[in-house]
């Protein structure tokens, strides 16, 4: 059923024969629209080694709306036809069934980030662009490595994952998982990401830590899923370890940032490791709204945030906490969607962070591993430690520095409306997610 | 309306005018009074409508099947006492408020507690109880951070980080009880269903000790209380730590009898411990705010006193004692913030004589501390005698050091007394103005008269509580 994907491939090549420039963004947003339509309907063609299910249409809607705030928000083409192409392989990425599919998908997400960074105007935008192309590569290494280990163990590449492999299956299946793990900001393969959000434009980290991240999430428990739950014994205690690590260092390493960029980067990593507790959780039956619900909540705030981000640095020029302080007097509207993003992330009730984080927990536990579960909350109350200090600077600060002229942004504001409204909305309805 | 309007009412209402009304806009304060009104109208409006044993049904909303995640509004004897102590308190602090700087957004956070509060006191659903009881600490925060004294962002941090640490242990033993009963509803969980009583008890007693706050956890409320203003200090000691006392109550005693039968001296212990170490703590302090924040630590010590004894008696008394504290700590507070707005100093020893510039104020002053005190006529004695008789009745007759705690209580009060309210007038005091807002004087009237009231007339409250706990009378086995 891949008339999305068709769809926004389609039109992304098509938005690159584009002269008039500004029709550029009404035909994208209009892509969007058709393929949010094909999803919604469920209409297409089933190709092989791709399917979908209930869960994955939801996360590929939910997908297509992030990407329309995003567009609404881009202002530059070559970003927007680069979004569309995002959301091309997202589609694939998340339908795909097999191995094979998986990988290919997976790398041409991987390839169509780092074309996104890759348009350097800085040193140190070019210093971050580099690193991610370095890791990326890296992580593509070792997944090829696990792929060799896999078939010389006899998997196939054809079918699903092996749900009962032999050691060399699993040593390949351990491996590729290491590869997506990169992606995925997982300690310790998370060295590279730091720079790469925190330098890269803030539009780029949103793309590549929002959205490809919970994509890449999704996808690799829909199609690992099998094996996870193979050898819990085996696989549990590394993955256990690799979370705890994950949210703590994030956490903590948070705590002592300035710049912005540097915070939502850290929390990012964090999230890494929430993500990765419902792959803990796999016994449990709330694994699977684990995964999705957590994603659907980080996909929202996490974008939003760095949308924020590039709003403050585009417009006011801000991109430490000091030069936020009072900022609240400025724009209330923009500080208010802030703050519900920021409270949200740390997982606030009523927004989509704190049910995403709850079902997550909640399945951690029923898997029978309540101090698992107690880590990554009081791991998720320091993190309010860090966000309620940004909000403090919006808020209590005085005004710093000189006084700013009103400034008027309009799109960029609707796409912070669309981002602040699935937000709530998750926050509030669970049911359209468990159903 | 509604109960469900109740709660989300408020919280969107709040929004809403926080947007569209900014500084000095009064539209706020009169929309915060006329909906606290509404919702004191409603909560008694509810003791009509209770049943003789059990709950009221007011609805299931937002349900999701596969989760056991409603929103179960349920309501009996104690919670809606609790929602009627909630909303005076309420319209009391809205009074008390009536100058504050920057209203519109301050009205705004009082509304949006209000919600959360209410869905608090009458949801049953384990979860969304956690939701409101998050909730609550967002207003909170942002009550103390942008009106508290000086350093009122190291507090307002503190208060939050604190209170959220402990919250994530009471989500873990809420998420234990679900995997082993199946329920979220607290109504239908029974301690026999649990496997892991113990662990679970372990984790919902630290939780909720923090809010109470029970000795070592106290440490955030003498930071918070001083450094929010008054009437924020009031909704701190009036309705927070009710939280806490409630879920302790609700939670802990009533949902896991046996456990906490074995492990009722603990929180006997610690009772005390957090009763005598604050009553030190007050009477050392020269800080006037300090020295009240202590005292009112010091109360909820024994309301853990009382509710360790587990008996019907204990628990009827411990929820005298939780109403009585409210109306006592309040006006302490409103008026030792009143003094350090017309003082500039909370020493009190800069302070002294004030019975001759304010003696309307004073007297109030004396009434509510005479009542911390435990004098006869008056909330607290009723309350710490009750308190006492029943731990006596439980734990045997060496609990007569309950009435050592009023004595220290009499030392620090009367020594206060002395220092602040009567002795030489000081210099400070000499050329301070003593004018206070009427809508300001109002409420610590109100105070006041309910202080005497009830203490003179305790069946007035008690004909409400004891059927609170009528059904668990059999429990306890004392």
């Amino acid at each position: 059923m891949l008339s999305a994907f068709t769809t926004l491939f389609a039109s992304a090549l098509l938005s690159l024969a584009f002269h008039r420039k500004f029709a550029l963004k009404p035909f994208a947003l209009l892509a969007l629209l058709l393929a949010f339509y094909f999803t919604y309907e469920g209409a297409g063609v089933a190709l092989i080694g791709f399917a979908t299910n209930e869960s994955v249409r939801l996360f590929e809607l939910i997908v297509t709306t992030v990407l329309f705030a995003f567009v609404l928000h881009e202002e530059e083409d070559i970003n927007i036809t680069q979004i569309l192409f995002i959301g091309a392989s997202s589609m694939l990425l998340l339908e795909s069934q097999t191995l094979l599919s998986f990988i290919l998908s997976f790398e041409s997400l991987s390839l169509i980030s780092v074309i996104l960074v890759s348009q350097i105007k800085t040193t140190s935008q070019a210093e971050g662009a580099v690193k991610m192309f370095i890791a990326g590569s890296l992580a593509t290494g070792v997944l090829f490595l696990g792929v060799t280990f896999y078939l010389l163990g006899g998997g196939e590449l054809l079918s699903s994952v092996e749900a009962n492999p032999n050691s060399f299956e699993v040593l390949g299946l351990l491996l590729m998982l290491g590869g997506v793990f990169y992606k995925l900001t997982i300690v310790p393969f998370h060295g590279w990401a730091i720079d790469s959000y925190a330098r890269v434009r803030e539009t780029h980290a949103g793309l590549l830590s929002g959205v490809a991240k919970t994509v890449v999430a999704v996808a690799t428990f829909k199609v690992f899923a099998p094996f996870l739950a193979f050898d819990v014994a085996l696989t549990n205690p590394l993955l256990i370890t690799l979370a705890l690590l994950t949210m703590t260092l994030g956490n903590f390493l948070a705590l002592f940032r300035k710049s912005l960029a540097e915070i939502v980067a850290y929390s990012s990593i964090a999230h890494a490791g929430y993500l990765l507790l419902a792959f803990v959780a796999i016994e449990s039956k709330f694994s699977v709204d684990g995964i999705l619900y957590i994603s659907i909540a980080y996909i929202f705030m996490q974008s939003a945030a760095f949308l924020v981000l590039d709003i403050l640095k585009k417009y006011y020029d801000i991109s430490t906490i000091e030069e936020l302080s009072g900022f609240a007097s400025q724009n209330a509207i923009l500080a208010f969607f802030f703050t519900l993003q920021l409270f949200s992330l740390a997982g606030i009730p009523l927004l989509a962070g704190f049910l995403g984080k709850a079902v997550v927990f909640y399945a951690v536990v029923d898997a029978g591993l309540w101090w698992v579960a107690l880590i990554a909350l009081l791991n998720s109350a320091l993190s309010v430690g860090y966000y309620a200090w940004i909000v403090k600077s919006l808020y209590f600060d005085k005004l710093s520095a000189k006084k700013r002229e009103y400034i008027s942004i309009k799109l960029p504001m609707v796409a912070q409306s669309i981002l602040v409204l699935g937000t709530l909305y998750f926050g509030v309805f669970a049911e359209s997610v468990f159903r | 309306m509604s109960a469900l309007e109740f709660i989300f009412v408020p919280m969107v209402l709040a929004v809403v005018l926080a947007l569209f009304f900014r500084g000095e806009s009064s539209i706020s304060k009169f929309v915060s009074l006329g909906l606290f009104s509404y919702m004191l109208s409603f909560s008694l409006s509810l003791f009509e409508k209770l049943p003789k044993v059990g709950y009221l049904q007011l609805g299931e909303f937002l349900r999701v099947e596969q989760f056991d995640f409603v929103l179960t509004l349920q309501v009996d004897m104690l919670s809606t006492i609790m929602l009627t102590l909630t909303s005076a308190l309420l319209i009391l602090v809205s009074l008390s408020s009536w100058s504050m700087k920057n209203q519109a957004l301050y009205y705004s956070l009082l509304i949006m507690f209000s919600g959360a509060i209410f869905g608090l006191f009458m949801s049953t659903n384990l979860l969304w109880f956690f939701i409101f009881w998050e909730l609550t600490l967002v207003p909170m925060y942002f009550l103390v951070g942008v009106w508290g004294a000086e350093r009122r962002i190291f507090a307002a941090v503190k208060f939050f980080l604190y209170t959220h640490f402990a919250s994530m242990l009471i989500l873990v033993a809420f998420f234990l009880i679900h995997k082993e009963s199946g329920h979220f509803d607290f109504t239908l969980v029974k301690e026999s269903m649990l496997l892991s009583p113990v662990l679970i008890w372990w984790l919902l007693f630290i939780g909720f000790a923090v809010k109470m706050p029970i000795f070592p956890f106290h440490t955030w409320l003498p930071d918070a209380h001083v450094q929010a203003p008054a009437p924020i200090s009031v909704l701190l000691a009036g309705v927070l730590l009710k939280m806490g006392a409630y879920a302790m109550i609700r939670l802990v005693i009533l949902l896991l009898p046996e456990t906490s039968q074995e492990y009722a001296w603990i929180l006997l212990t610690l009772g005390l411990i957090t009763m005598f170490y604050a009553a030190f703590m007050a009477i050392y302090e020269t800080h006037l705010k300090k020295m009240v924040a202590y005292s009112s630590i010091s109360h909820m010590g024994l309301v853990v006193v009382a509710i360790s004894t587990m008996s019907y008696a204990g628990l009827s008394a411990a929820l005298y004692e939780m109403i009585g504290h409210a109306f006592i700590i309040a006006p302490l507070f409103l008026i030792a913030g009143f003094f350090h707005h017309k003082t500039h100093s909370w020493e009190m020893r800069d302070m002294g004589g004030i019975m001759q510039k304010a003696p309307y104020i004073s007297a109030i002053f004396v009434i509510a501390g005479v009542g911390a005190l435990g004098l006869p006529g008056t909330m607290g004695f009723v309350g710490e005698l009750s308190i006492l008789l029943s731990a006596v009745k439980s734990f045997g007759l060496w609990l007569i050091v309950v009435a050592l705690g009023s004595m220290l209580g009499a030392g620090y009060i009367i020594w206060t007394l002395r220092r602040v309210i009567y002795g030489e007038m000081s210099e400070v005091v000499k050329k301070s103005e003593f004018k206070m807002n009427f809508f300001e004087f109002i409420s610590l009237v109100v105070f006041a008269l309910f202080i005497i009231l009830f203490g003179l007339v305790p069946n007035l409250l008690f004909e409400y509580i004891n059927p609170a706990f009528s059904q668990f009378s059999s429990l306890g086995g004392h």
